[in-house]
């Protein structure tokens, strides 16, 4: 291919790439300015109670109490899972009234992990997907369209990316004479911008790629969770064929005890009941994360046997559930205190202004922009020179 | 009139007229990789780092919208 040829071909997989996502991208820049300070929103918007104020380091409630005290609030319902907020000393008992249903008629209450005292009763998630966080997080995330929905979303996060690289290979023969950051405010409206466009997507790529293509592997995390359970628990589920779910457990405090034993040096996040959508049937499944910066992000499954407390075995994350769990901090710029949900947040909006002034490129003035690319097109022929490729 | 420009790219060495277009660029990438992992890998004075890094980049585009560069 010529390189006036090649500068055509990436302008045309820009131009589709970006007008087949750039709509879903806006939603999805603008839900995320809210989810980057979930945590906060939710706090102020919570009508629960908020944690004790007591010393540091004074020590958690024995899970069973915290169990027991959801459990007295939903004396028919059952367990799904317990997991420890590692922000503040608050626990989540998660609720359900129907044994592996938690995704449809699942609840949680929040404790105080000190002193087990209920905070906060929580809705259904079914309900909570109509709260102003709900509607944010279902608008970024699946378009209340389940899996469906995510893996739509995940397709326009690669087109995306997509049109990122092919905005980077086209950002060469448009600056071949133009000095970093040049603005021409004094010319057209439209070569102002076009030129902001530029320079805002070209400052903000990297930042921009890496949450792009990070978001759109957790849109992935559903199949990959299934994928890693079908290839997991049939072996540790052989023994238990043809029993139901059990509900006589061993005490969920002896389980994580054990979880620990086997796994020193680890904390636990989170424990799936017996029956819990991302756990086993006959197992609690312990999730341990490390104590460093990256291993915190990433957890060791411990299936522990249900009734008798003791563990199955120490699972180990396949290589995409920990592609998965690397790529969470660094889509939700959550993984560095308040400073970096703010940046997250300023480059978010730089991003929509990339998208935003890429739509009015191409509405305002599709043909100025054509004929800028005939004319770089005819440039590159009359010079007769071969294009050394940027990419 | 302007003083001689110096982006006469055409009469540069190859590797001029690279850095020419790609210098900025290759230097913000590498800022923001860093500032992405600092915080992933390190706590405390890294948390710092990365913050500073990523800001950079806010930086730059605020300086160059606000007081553009006419060519």
């Amino acid at each position: 291919m010529t390189a006036a040829a090649k500068i055509k071909t990436w302008y045309l997989v820009h131009k589709w790439t970006s007008l087949v996502s750039t709509l879903f991208l806006l939603v999805i820049c603008i839900t995320g300015l809210p989810l980057v300070f979930h945590h906060e929103i939710e706090d102020l918007l919570s009508d629960g109670k908020p944690v004790a104020e007591l010393p540091a380091g004074t020590p958690n409630a024995p899970l069973d109490r915290l169990v027991a005290k959801a459990q007295a609030l939903y004396p028919t319902e059952f367990v799904d899972y317990v997991y420890l907020d590692d922000d503040e000393p608050q626990a989540y008992v998660g609720m359900v009234p129907k044994l592996g249903d938690g995704i449809n008629s699942g609840h949680a209450v929040r404790l105080d992990a000190r002193t087990a005292e209920v905070l906060e009763d929580g809705p259904t998630y079914a309900s909570d997907r109509f709260s102003f966080m709900g509607i944010m997080l279902a608008l970024h995330t699946d378009l209340y369209a389940g899996l469906a929905g995510e893996l739509f979303l995940g397709l326009m996060g690669l087109l995306f990316v997509v049109a990122i690289v092919s905005g980077v290979v086209l950002y060469g023969p448009f600056m071949k004479k133009l000095e970093f950051g040049t603005v021409r405010a004094s010319r057209s409206t439209r070569v102002k911008w076009l030129d902001l466009h530029n320079l805002l997507g070209i400052v903000t790529l990297v930042w921009a790629f890496v949450v792009g293509f990070t978001g759109a592997i957790n849109e992935l995390s559903t199949p990959l969770f299934r994928l890693w359970q079908s290839s997991e628990m049939p072996a540790l589920l052989a023994p238990y064929q043809g029993k139901p779910i059990p509900t006589e457990l061993a005490s969920p405090q002896l389980a994580m005890e054990n979880a620990l034993a086997a796994v020193p040096g680890r904390e636990l996040t989170s424990m799936s009941y017996p029956g819990n959508a991302y756990g086993s049937p006959h197992h609690f499944v312990a999730w341990l994360r490390g104590d460093t910066p990256l291993t915190s992000q990433l957890h060791t499954p411990v299936l522990i046997d249900a009734v008798t407390g003791q563990v199955a075995k120490v699972a180990q994350m396949p290589w995409y559930l920990t592609a998965l769990e690397v790529s969470r901090p660094l889509h939700f710029g959550d993984y560095a205190g308040m400073p970096l949900q703010i940046l997250w947040a300023l480059l978010d909006l730089a991003t929509i202004v990339v998208l935003g002034s890429g739509l009015y490129l191409w509405i305002a003035r599709r043909r100025a922009n054509d004929a800028r690319i005939a004319e770089l097109v005819r440039r590159h022929q009359a010079a007769g020179e071969p294009q050394r490729s940027p990419a | 009139m302007s003083p001689p420009s110096r982006l006469e790219g055409e009469y540069r060495s190859a590797q001029g007229r690279f850095l020419f277009v790609w210098g900025m660029p290759l230097l913000l990438a590498a800022l923001s990789i860093f500032g992405l992992l600092a915080a992933l890998l390190g706590t405390g004075v890294w948390h710092w780092a990365s913050w500073i890094a990523l800001a950079w980049l806010l930086v730059v585009i605020a300086r160059y919208w606000i007081r553009p560069r006419e060519r």
